[in-house]
């Protein structure tokens, strides 16, 4: 075994090794140069792990060759993450990328935790991987990254890291909530027989779902939050023609699924929206998802997973959420109609006119977004400001890294 | 839009897990064998923490399922629930699972954390490594999820 284990962490040397020297030939653009080094220095960090694995090896007795397996599967486990994944917003960087990387930052710089986070990005269905010791990765499919109408989608991803900063009041707060919703479903009579036997699991599998489920509602709340009316049209355009999945699941793929029937998440969205007063805007929605849903001959039915009944709970929830995360509100500005300015305006200001000319003046809508995004991008002052932030924020990152061999 | 999230947020934890128990149960038995390991005694202390911390909420999710089997867990992730049934499961299974943290309330594996006696530390390592079984059995699901299948 001690033979084994040399082997395989000399091998694994080679590997880091290898990766290392790749990375350190990358020329990477101010929007990646963190993340870049951030993961430099996650290698450097793993090598000098192997590197005690192999010192581990010479000094052991035989009872600890099975630590040593274990830590060096698990340092194999860490590199691969790096090899396979993380690496990945280096390697196969794009000019194009500058465009998400700068909505990312800024949605980054505009809240106390996340200030300073650097992220990178990799083509994918849309999704985050939002971890505090590991470097952030935004996934975005590859033709949503070259305009401006599905980037408001980022920022349902950026809730999931707002969660992760402030977990232990949104867990408190999740409890809370499908304890009401528990609550809710408790039977008026208790019997004991098989149908109240498998009530009883129907109930649990259905407040259980909901840990998953209110994620999704509050990032999705997040997204409505930073940035009005674009993120729910990109959303509900996004979404719409994805199929039958997007307005019903059977009963049995809504146990434990990890996010809502879309068409739920739109119903809550449109109830935002009127909240805020856009009553017009909500009816307009819920009509278009109700007329896909009618022509495909879908019922709405949600198996008891969502009842009106929920909804009180649900908003305060959500709300309760909200000021704890307390993202970035749009201003009256950012969803005006008026003119985009690069000097002055915010990107969510450039998302709601990008989606008021797409939806207004369709045909001269390629020419208006290549003419805002080479303005966007000129606007390059906040990315050297942040730049500083970013590095004490990954340095701080990778010293809470448990290197502990 | 995918749930990977849930995935690497649980990789994560598990492999922080398995490091504090590598680093712990190395510097434990060299420290038990007489030999010095000064140079890791830092990283030891800070595994002892990163442990203690994760099983007084860990505690209480077992407790949680427990108590209730046909109750809801609530406020939990979907794979700090899965992780509390395993622990719960392996429990009965006495023929794999045999030391304190199975047998015992798992407030004993603290005391054993921070204890310094010889017999004390002997019976750490057995919970050590009945531990890392569990988590090396669990991080499988995520691993697969974010890296795929070789």
């Amino acid at each position: 075994m001690r033979g084994i284990l040399r082997q395989s962490n000399s091998s694994l040397l080679r590997e880091i090794e290898q990766l290392t020297s790749a990375l350190s030939k990358i020329s990477v653009p101010a929007e990646l140069s963190t993340y870049h080094r951030w993961v430099t220095r996650a290698c450097n960090s793993l090598h000098k792990q192997v590197l005690q694995n192999l010192r581990d090896l010479e000094h052991s007795t035989d009872d600890m060759l099975r630590d040593i397996l274990s830590e060096t599967q698990r340092v194999n486990r860490e590199f691969q993450l790096y090899n396979r994944r993380l690496v990945g917003p280096i390697l196969r960087w794009l000019d194009s990328d500058r465009l998400c990387l700068r909505i990312i930052a800024w949605s980054h710089g505009n809240h106390p935790q996340t200030q300073g986070i650097p992220a990178g990005l990799s083509n994918e269905e849309f999704s985050i991987w939002p971890t505090l010791r590991y470097p952030i990765v935004y996934f975005m499919p590859a033709s949503a990254q070259y305009g401006l109408l599905y980037l408001p989608l980022l920022f349902h991803e950026f809730g999931h890291l707002l969660y992760v900063c402030h977990e232990q009041e949104m867990d408190k707060l999740v409890r809370d909530l499908q304890e009401e919703i528990a609550d809710l479903l408790e039977p008026v009579s208790q019997r004991n027989d098989l149908q109240a036997q498998e009530a009883a699991r129907m109930r649990k599998a259905i407040v259980e779902t909901w840990y998953e489920w209110t994620q999704e509602f509050f990032c999705d709340t997040v997204g409505f939050t930073i940035a009005g009316s674009c993120f729910v049209h990109a959303f509900s355009m996004y979404l719409r023609m994805v199929g039958r999945d997007a307005l019903h699941l059977p009963q049995e793929e809504l146990e434990f699924s990890r996010h809502p029937v879309t068409w739920l998440r739109i119903r809550l969205l449109a109830d935002q929206a009127r909240q805020m007063g856009w009553s017009a805007e909500a009816d307009e929605l819920e009509n278009e998802w109700d007329t896909i849903a009618a022509t495909m001959g879908v019922k709405e039915d949600y198996y008891g997973f969502y009842d009106p009944k929920f909804l009180p709970s649900i908003r305060k929830a959500l709300d309760d959420m909200l000021e704890e995360a307390s993202p970035y509100r749009f201003t009256d500005r950012d969803v005006s109609s008026s003119e985009w300015e690069p000097e002055s305006s915010t990107p969510v200001h450039l998302l709601n006119r990008a989606w008021s000319v797409f939806l207004n003046e369709p045909s001269g809508y390629s020419d208006w977004e290549q003419q805002a995004i080479a303005a966007f991008l000129d606007k390059i002052a906040f990315v050297h400001r942040n730049l500083g932030a970013m590095e004490a924020r990954a340095k701080c990152s990778l010293d809470r890294t448990p290197c502990l061999g | 839009m995918s749930a990977g999230w849930l995935a690497i947020q649980s990789f994560q934890q598990s492999q922080d897990l398995l490091a504090a128990i590598n680093t712990l149960s190395i510097h434990t038995k060299l420290k038990l064998a007489g030999i010095n390991d000064e140079q890791r005694a830092k990283s030891a202390k800070k595994a002892r923490e990163i442990l203690a911390a994760f099983l007084e909420t860990f505690e209480k999710v077992v407790h949680q399922a427990e108590q209730a089997r046909d109750a809801p867990l609530v406020g939990v992730d979907p794979r700090l629930r899965q992780l509390a049934k395993s622990f719960v499961s392996a429990k009965h299974d006495t023929r794999r699972f045999h030391s304190a943290l199975f047998t015992k309330p798992i407030s004993d594996m603290t005391y054993l954390l921070a204890s310094t006696e010889e017999k004390d530390q002997q019976a750490l390592v057995e919970c050590l490594a009945e531990f890392r079984v569990l988590v090396e059995e669990h991080i499988h699901t995520d691993a697969y999820r974010i890296l795929g299948e070789i």
